[in-house]
């Protein structure tokens, strides 16, 4: 079995990738952060952001990319609304990384290339009509295409957490959505599953798709190389009519831009947290799954774990998990390697933040609004709570429960929260 | 050195406009004329260059109602150095033709309406044989500044690529693109350059380089470039080099190998660039826009691009062609690597003095001899203007003579970023010249 990625990531940039407009603030009026550049109006013409190139460039060097010393642009032809210029700026030759590799345990997944390319604009299909919103038009992209390496699905669980790892240790945002195209081949021929969005839906489009082909291949059927599309709600993948092919594209040097060299970027230093759990499962003689838990997405942690020495290491995980049980997010590493002098394997919530000595803030920084959202939510999706409402004394004193529970907050302050919002929901 | 600017005092400008009206009737040298009263010094700005507030259709219907919030750096630059644009003029579609008939108003000699104004920018060259004193903002990708510059009588200097920011220009193809300059005194000219040229922040592909004016006395003659040169023309450039000997000019002849590839080569280069950069015309959010939203996708795009000209049709689908994988190397790469030779082996001659041609191959054809001819003819008329074009040399057709009362042009070259060395060659030409016109409004 061969299957092979193109992952399409969002790069952390104030502004767009050929103009000066936001690229992720201020977004919920659609159309608002546009120009002449990125709606592609004639006369227009793009000025690549340099900080998406160095970006770019760290993510080519932490998968093991050959850099292109001068990196260009081309034009990718092909018609669509979401497209405002005809054709969308991307990489092929000229990309900025080639030729590197995630190592999984020892096994290497080829990452064939790495381009720099922009995001099309978002189209939001209605029953009868489709609305354009540009503001998406020009994000930055890396797109990362791997060889077709990956020879089982835990093998595509693994190397997908291992990119995103390695991604977010050069600071992007794990948590969007990653686009990705699926190729899958278990016989000669090759099906690609273009546009899966996020992480789920690739795992369960791949799973359906090895389903469909074993049971093709069982019953001596061939098997058609053929584009398909993921379907969300049946978790299936079906046959596409999309047809453009590499032909068709009609690449061309995208001459409004230049060549760029990268001589004079320093990219920022890997950090291959998979590598350091295991530096760190080996030297502390520790779980090295509970290790990479914590610190596949968690640069603190690393960084705390990486600073302990063998004898407090198996308390400084129980502590980390302990903040984290307790809701506690903004703490020091002062504080921390403070709190790693106590014993605290059976400490409750109120007596570690005594500890921490942060009782009398805590009660202030109660969040009433989070609170509140909480308890209406509950509220909302049991219409018989709601109905039962403030004259069930039953009802407020299992909802007090809960809460005090959930917060850590007193029962007085939880009943006056609680009291509010059902004020609130039958006031509606 | 001195320049000098039609600039209109209270209450004169609606009667030069009448009068441009009257004019426009007849040469249609105008998409757009701008009513509304201007008080600086007055130039014209050709279709495909946006100007904020005025409409841009580059002489395409699919651009009908186009009108750009934004200027485009040479426009603004000018503006604030109290310039004030009177209209936009003129062209081929999209700057496709040589001739100035691939637009719905075909345009006309200034000279005698039976004949060709030129093209691409046929309207600018139009506008400044017309008014006094007049420089107009022109384009090049081809040769469509020289061509119409020559056929009109006025001069047109392109300069070196890169040097004038594209910013604002609707793209026809953005690698060989020169936002340029018509006009009939090389100080108006030489002033309305300066305040354009420089990088710009809004343009990668705009250059920062200082601009000279080396001066040489040598003028070479390209041989093999003379081949299919009508006989007359010949006849007359002869003249026009002994009587530049006589000023003390150097007369060589050389050769340049390739340059008989340079015209496929353009062609190759120019439709593949032009079929991508029309991809955007799709009729919905600007210009042209298709009504009928129930159309699918596909119908729908086709019936936006069905408002093309029969030569915008033709490149797109040549261009996307000779983009397509399988063909790409044969014609697209080759012709790439036959642009770095032809500059190599041109800029070894221009490192030793200017290389001299005339502008057109033929007399200015009439309007009924040209209408119908091939595009190969037709392209074969940019010859003389492709290599220069082609390479991003700076270059300049001047007029020199007036063959029955029509006007004939000579092209002069030199080396990227001496453009203003052009300007130097046309002052001394002046001296002894008299630039003749019908009439000038203003």
């Amino acid at each position: 079995m061969k299957i092979g990625l193109e992952v399409h990531v969002a790069l952390p940039t104030k502004t767009k990738l050929f103009c000066s407009d936001l690229a992720y603030e201020n977004q919920e009026e659609p159309n608002s952060n546009v120009c002449p550049v990125c709606l592609g109006l004639p006369g227009s013409k793009p000025v690549l952001n340099e900080t998406a190139l160095e970006i770019s460039t760290s993510i080519a060097n932490a998968l093991n990319c050959k850099i292109s010393e001068n990196t260009w642009f081309v034009r990718k032809v092909y018609f669509y609304p979401d497209l405002p210029k005809g054709y969308q700026i991307t990489q092929l030759d000229g990309a900025i990384g080639i030729d590197g590799y995630v190592d999984l345990n020892g096994k290497k997944i080829g990452i064939r290339r790495v381009q720099i390319e922009e995001d099309p604009a978002r189209i939001i299909r209605e029953k009868d009509y489709s609305l354009l919103d540009f503001n998406r038009s020009g994000v930055p992209l890396n797109e990362i295409v791997t060889e077709p390496d990956i020879s089982n699905l835990e093998e595509l669980k693994d190397f997908v957490e291992e990119l995103r790892s390695i991604l977010y240790y050069q600071g992007v945002n794990v948590n969007q959505e990653l686009k990705t195209d699926l190729n899958i081949s278990l016989a000669e021929t090759r099906v690609e599953i273009k546009n899966v969005t996020g992480v789920r839906n690739l795992i369960s489009a791949a799973e359906y798709e090895i389903k469909r082909q074993s049971a093709m291949i069982k019953e001596g059927k061939s098997i058609k190389a053929e584009t398909r599309s993921y379907k969300e709600d049946t978790e299936e993948t079906v046959s596409s009519r999309e047809k453009e092919t590499e032909e068709e594209y009609g690449f061309t040097f995208e001459p409004d831009l230049t060549f760029y060299s990268t001589k004079e970027i320093k990219p920022q230093n890997p950090v291959i947290a998979s590598k350091v759990a295991k530096g760190l499962a080996d030297k502390n003689q520790y779980s090295e799954k509970t290790i990479k838990e914590l610190i596949m997405f968690n640069k603190r942690n690393m960084s705390l774990l990486l600073g302990v020495n063998k004898e407090d290491f198996r308390k400084a995980v129980s502590l980390i998990e302990k903040f984290a049980a307790f809701g506690i997010e903004d703490y020091s590493s002062g504080e921390f390697n403070s709190m790693l002098k106590n014993d605290i394997t059976s400490v409750e919530r109120p007596a570690f933040m005594s500890l921490l000595g942060r009782e009398k803030a805590a009660e202030a920084n109660i969040d009433k609004g989070e609170i509140e959202k909480w308890i209406r939510y509950v509220l909302s999706s049991d219409k018989n709570l709601l109905d039962r409402g403030l004259t069930d004394p039953k009802v407020i004193g299992f909802m007090i429960g809960q809460v005090k529970e959930k917060y850590q907050i007193n029962g007085k302050d939880a009943a006056d929260l609680i009291k509010k919002v059902i004020k609130d929901l039958q006031n509606k | 050195m001195t320049a000098n600017f039609l600039q209109l005092e209270n209450g004169q400008y609606p009667n030069l406009m009448k009068q441009l009206k009257n004019e426009n009737e007849r040469l249609n040298a105008f998409n757009f004329i701008d009513e509304t009263e201007k008080t600086g010094k007055i130039i014209s700005v050709k279709d495909n260059i946006c100007v904020k507030g005025m409409p841009a259709t580059a002489s395409s219907k699919i651009l009908r109602g186009y009108v750009p919030g934004f200027n485009a750096t040479a426009v603004e630059r000018l503006e604030k150095n109290g310039f004030s644009v009177i209209g936009k003029t003129n062209m081929d579609e999209f700057g496709f033709g040589s001739f100035g008939l691939n637009s719905e108003k075909p345009a006309k000699n200034p000279f005698d309406e039976e004949y060709i104004a030129g093209g691409s920018s046929s309207g600018s060259a139009i506008a400044t044989a017309i008014i006094k004193d007049h420089v107009s903002i022109a384009e090049s990708t081809g040769g469509s500044i020289s061509a119409p510059a020559a056929f009109c009588g006025v001069v047109g200097l392109t300069p070196t690529y890169g040097l004038v920011s594209r910013y604002g220009l609707i793209d026809y193809a953005s690698s060989l693109d020169k936002i340029g300059f018509m006009g009939k005194s090389a100080d108006n000219i030489r002033d309305v350059m300066s305040k354009t040229v420089g990088e710009d922040p809004k343009d990668t592909t705009s250059l920062s380089k200082n601009v000279s004016n080396e001066n040489s006395r040598v003028l070479y003659v390209i041989d093999n470039l003379m081949e299919g040169v009508d006989e007359g023309i010949r006849d007359r450039f002869e003249s026009l080099l002994s009587n530049l000997a006589n000023k003390g000019y150097k007369v060589e002849h050389t050769k340049i190998d390739y340059l008989k590839h340079a015209v496929p080569a353009y062609y190759i280069l120019s439709m593949a660039e032009a079929s991508t950069n029309l991809a955007k015309y799709q009729g919905f959010k600007y210009g042209f826009k298709v009504k009928d939203f129930s159309l699918n996708y596909n119908d729908f795009f086709m019936s936006a691009r069905k408002q093309f000209g029969r030569e915008a049709k033709r490149r797109v689908i040549l261009g996307t062609f000779i983009r397509s994988k399988s063909i790409k190397q044969k014609y697209y790469e080759k012709s790439l690597v036959l642009r770095q030779s032809i500059i190599k082996m041109m800029h070894d001659v221009l490192k030793n003095g200017f290389i001299i041609t005339p502008t057109m191959p033929i007399f200015t054809p009439k309007i009924d001899e040209v209408k119908d001819i091939s595009p190969v003819e037709a392209y074969s008329m940019d010859m003389l203007t492709v290599p220069p074009n082609l390479c991003g040399f700076p270059h300049m057709s001047f007029p020199y003579f007036y063959e029955k009362g029509m006007p004939l042009g000579a092209q002069l070259i030199t080396d990227h970023f001496n453009d203003y060395a052009l300007l130097d060659f046309l002052s001394e030409w002046e001296k002894d010249f008299k630039y003749t016109f019908k009439e000038e409004l203003g």
